[in-house]
């Protein structure tokens, strides 16, 4: 059928794409090597796009296919095929995959341009959106897993990309290594999985849950605990941050949009065996709503721009954990829709002025760039407006349904609720104080000195998708507003049953609590930062602590990382050096001293060779006589 | 000693004289500093020997010992002898103590371990004589053996005997360089 | 048998061997040691000669006369060898013969 074969071709375009740029090499230009990305990512758009019409037309119970191209691994019993499952939440992902990537794929044509290695970009941007696909594609966990270290692969290549800085490769490998944490716990879920019921496909996830409840809790641990490291949460949030070393397109694209969404994706797909281990979805629930709280206060004292978005969406993945692990699980991937284009947005406009100022990234050498750049400001405006949830944008519908539907879970909800709207009063506060110090005020110095002052603000290809995006941004989140109209809840019930309703009074209250919060918010910024009646306060504690980000990376660098610098010092002095090493050299010089002793033998005197014949003649016949 | 008839009296007196003489003749070619004086004791060696043949009823055996050996293969080496000149330098001086030592052991326990076996398997095996016909050690006999039983450790003998001749001749050809002194032993 | 047993003619055998080795493991001339060679060979067939009367079979002295021959080839060879030697004035002493050395 028309879906399955638009989905095949969704997922390989990307990957053709990279082969084709690898392949090419240097024959291709630099330029061309964007372009065959962005027509790879855009086709799959446009593939994913006839999948969803043609899904639409089927009765909405059965919208689901499992298409199996060849067994890729069988043993005995245990069989996993090469296969794709097309079903709602698949065509979902696609969507938001394919769509805004293949607009961030375009932007970096202009972002990018004049990087000597260009080519190997678009390449690994290519491979990534292909291993993005495949994850969200993927017709059994083997694939998903697949796809799982697939993603972490390019993370690492696209972050570390400017090689030739030593902060880009160390923040390529704590993301990478944080990650295969995850993806250990991940693995090791899957072990589980595969010795109680001997598959991987998703249905023996709910048989799995007759095994018992310690073994579906291991299970559904394991697998949160590769949610936790991918989306960026608490505990294993700290690789995010530095994460914003990579060029700001990967930023856009993979920490802000897709990626770190792979999380949430994971839980509302095998949410039966999260339903079953409760304990273990209350805590997801609980871990996102601690990075909500503790990423927007971190974003407060932030001085890079980049790093501001960076928190800000940890703390918007926050909500969404909140949401899926309270079991709004449709909420919560509308929350994924509307955050991929505005936090898209918000770094791609970024971008921008990181590009026009010559690659400045710090906030404090900005400042009244509103007036230089005036298209951008508006967009940047839409983009924030969009994160704090004021109507009519896209936040507010999806943030405040997930609050909405909070309330109906009962005490857990109700605390969550709380949290939920302190995270809004200061996603205010940082969203606009970012605001306010890049564009308002008066034009600083650096801005007057570095900015490519020719007319324009940049490239066209860097200016379609913003604008795009802040239209998204602006009509995206009118396709649901609950409760007059509901499609995505709809249109994604048959997949995950939503274990939270909530009624109409909640999504009032929700509502009108978030916007108040989100206002006063924006109110305190303004106050310090525009209309500067207010001192910043002083706090240095908190202050530093928060700058510190809460000396959660003292703490790894003290239990993990400086133990583990030890133990390698000391393999290297009192193992690899004297033993291994020495081995190698002692058996060389073993050899050669053993054979000068034996060549001791060889005086060359006769007569002693002839006393060795007779000696053996006498202790030879001794032998036979004795041994008759 | 078992004194039987008069024949055992002589036989035995034959054996003792010609026993000693070739153990002292071989004592003799080890101790002699001069070669030509090892050489000539050699050739009594062999004389005692082919008497010790004799009194084994090995006629045949014994005459091409004095023919072959004592006749031709020691003429060779009194020849030689005669041309390299001897050395009158003392026999035993030269090499590490521990040669010595060695040598004396090994060679005694040679001895005593073939003279134990002999002593242990006296009696049993070594006593029974068998009947000899009178064709025993005859060339008629030895021939016969040489030609049907034996007939590959004839030729191959044979060819033994070409390959020496061949050697011999190699190194007695005169090459260039006869004297090179870089050539020579290392101390 | 008329005279002394087997075992008489094997003793003097073995200390025929016994004596012709110490004169190989002791002597520095190789003439000397040639001779000695000699002496050992000459044991062995004294023992085998033995043997054969002990066993009434002829083939003992067959053997015998092979051993013969063969010394004699050796003899021819070693003689050679030593003859060669002198004639490129190496020094007949098998002590100085060590180019061997390993």
């Amino acid at each position: 059928m028309t879906s399955v074969y638009a989905s095949w071709i969704t997922l390989l375009s990307p990957l053709a794409a990279a082969v084709a740029i690898t392949l090419g090499g240097t024959a291709i230009s630099r330029r061309a090597a964007g372009v065959v990305a962005t027509t790879g990512t855009s086709v799959a758009f446009a593939a994913a796009v006839v999948a969803f019409i043609d899904i639409l037309g089927e009765d909405p119970e059965r919208r689901s296919h499992l298409d199996t191209a060849w067994t890729w691994l069988g043993a005995g019993k245990f069989d996993a095929g090469l296969a794709i499952l097309v079903d709602p939440l698949s065509i979902f992902m696609m969507l938001v995959v394919s769509g805004v990537g293949s607009l961030i794929v375009g932007y970096s044509i202009g972002y990018m341009d004049g990087d000597d290695e260009e080519r190997r970009y678009f390449a690994y941007m290519a491979l990534f959106v292909f291993s993005m696909l495949l994850l969200v594609q993927g017709g059994n966990l083997l694939l998903l897993l697949a796809g799982w270290g697939l993603v972490g692969l390019s993370s690492y290549l696209l972050i570390g990309f400017h090689h030739e800085r030593p902060s880009a490769i160390a923040a390529a490998k704590k993301a990478f290594i944080m990650n295969a944490f995850g993806d250990a716990t991940f693995a090791l879920a899957l072990f589980l999985l595969i010795a109680h019921t001997g598959s991987v496909s998703f249905g023996a996830l709910e048989e799995v849950t007759g095994a018992g409840s310690t073994v579906t809790n291991l299970i559904a641990l394991g697998l949160l605990g590769g949610a936790v490291a991918k989306s960026a949460q608490l505990p294993l949030h700290t690789w995010l941050p530095d994460a914003m070393e990579g060029p700001t397109p990967v930023s856009a694209l993979i920490h802000a949009a897709t990626m770190v969404t792979a999380g949430v994706y994971l839980i509302v797909r095998l949410h039966s065996i999260f339903e079953a281990a409760d304990v273990v979805q209350d805590f997801a629930a609980i871990l996102g709503a601690a990075t909500l709280l503790v990423a927007g206060l971190i974003a407060l004292v932030q001085t890079d721009i980049k790093r501001v978005i960076a928190y800000s969406t940890m703390s918007q993945i926050g909500y969404m954990f909140v949401g899926v692990g309270l079991g709004a699980y449709a909420n919560g991937m509308f929350h994924l829709l509307t955050h991929a284009f505005f936090k898209a947005l918000l770094f791609l406009a970024a971008g921008v002025i990181i590009h026009a100022l010559a690659g400045e990234q710090d906030m404090r050498r900005m400042g009244g760039l509103r007036r230089l750049m005036p298209f951008t400001y508006w967009c940047f405006l839409i983009g924030s407006l969009a994160l704090v949830g004021i109507p009519p944008f896209a936040g507010f519908f999806s943030k405040d349904s997930i609050l909405a539907a909070s309330l109906d879970r009962g005490t857990l909800g109700a605390i969550l609720v709380v949290v939920g709207l302190a995270g809004t009063f200061l996603t205010g506060a940082y969203t606009f104080r970012m605001l306010y110090l890049v564009f308002h005020g008066s034009r600083s110095a650096y801005a007057t000195e570095h900015h490519l002052d020719d007319g324009h603000e940049g490239p066209l290809t860097m200016l379609v998708p913003v604008g795009a995006l802040a239209v998204l941004s602006v009509i995206g989140g009118w396709i649901q507003f609950a409760p007059f109209w509901t499609p995505v809840s709809d249109f994604l019930a048959p997949v995950a049953e939503p274990l939270a309703e909530a009624s109409n009074w909640m999504e009032v209250v929700a509502s009108v609590a978030a916007v108040a919060l989100g206002l006063a918010g924006i109110l305190v910024a303004w106050a310090i930062y525009d209309a500067r009646r207010w001192r910043a306060p002083r706090w240095t504690a908190a202050r530093r602590a928060l700058e510190e980000k809460l000396y959660w990376d003292r703490l790894y660098d003290r239990i993990f990382y400086s133990p583990a610098v030890w133990l390698a010092r000391a393999t290297l002095r009192w193992f690899e050096r004297p033993v291994i090493a020495g081995s190698a050299v002692g058996i060389g010089v073993g050899a050669r001293e053993s054979g000068e002793i034996a060549s001791e033998v060889q005086t060359g005197y006769l007569r002693a060779y002839a006393l060795a014949l007779a000696a053996g003649l006498a202790i030879l016949v001794l032998v036979f006589v004795s041994v008759r | 000693m078992i004194a039987g008839s008069a024949g055992n009296v002589v036989v035995w007196g034959v054996w003792f004289v010609a026993a000693f003489a070739c153990l002292g003749s071989a004592l003799a070619v080890v101790s002699f500093a001069n070669p030509f004086f090892s050489a000539l004791a050699l050739i009594g060696n062999l004389a005692s020997l082919a008497v010790l043949y004799l009194l084994l009823n090995a006629e045949f055996v014994a005459a091409a010992q004095v023919l072959v050996y004592a006749g031709a293969v020691m003429v060779m080496f009194l020849f030689v002898v005669a041309y390299l000149g001897g050395e009158a330098d003392a026999p035993w001086a030269g090499g590490p103590s521990w040669q010595v030592v060695g040598a004396i052991a090994a060679a005694a326990a040679i001895l005593v371990e073939i003279v134990v076996v002999i002593g242990v398997a006296a009696g049993d095996g070594l006593s029974n004589e068998g009947d000899i016909s009178s064709a025993f050690g005859s060339p008629a006999e030895i021939g016969r053996l040489f030609l049907t039983d034996h007939l590959l450790a004839f030729e191959v003998t044979s060819i033994v005997l070409l390959a020496a001749a061949v050697g011999g001749v190699i190194l007695g050809h005169h090459s260039r360089r006869v004297d090179d002194p870089a050539v020579g032993g290392r101390g | 048998m008329l005279g002394p047993d087997i075992t008489w003619y094997l003793v003097v055998s073995a200390i025929l061997f016994s004596v012709g080795a110490l004169g190989v493991l002791l002597r520095r001339s190789p003439l000397i040691v040639l001779l000695s060679v000699e002496i050992m060979l000459n044991g062995a067939n004294l023992a085998l000669i033995a043997f054969s009367r002990l066993h009434g079979e002829s083939d003992g002295q067959v053997f015998a006369i092979t051993v013969m021959a063969v010394a004699a080839s050796e003899v021819v060879v070693g003689l050679g060898l030593i003859v060669a030697m002198s004639r490129r004035n190496l020094a007949l002493d098998v002590d100085r013969l060590n180019s061997l050395r390993g």
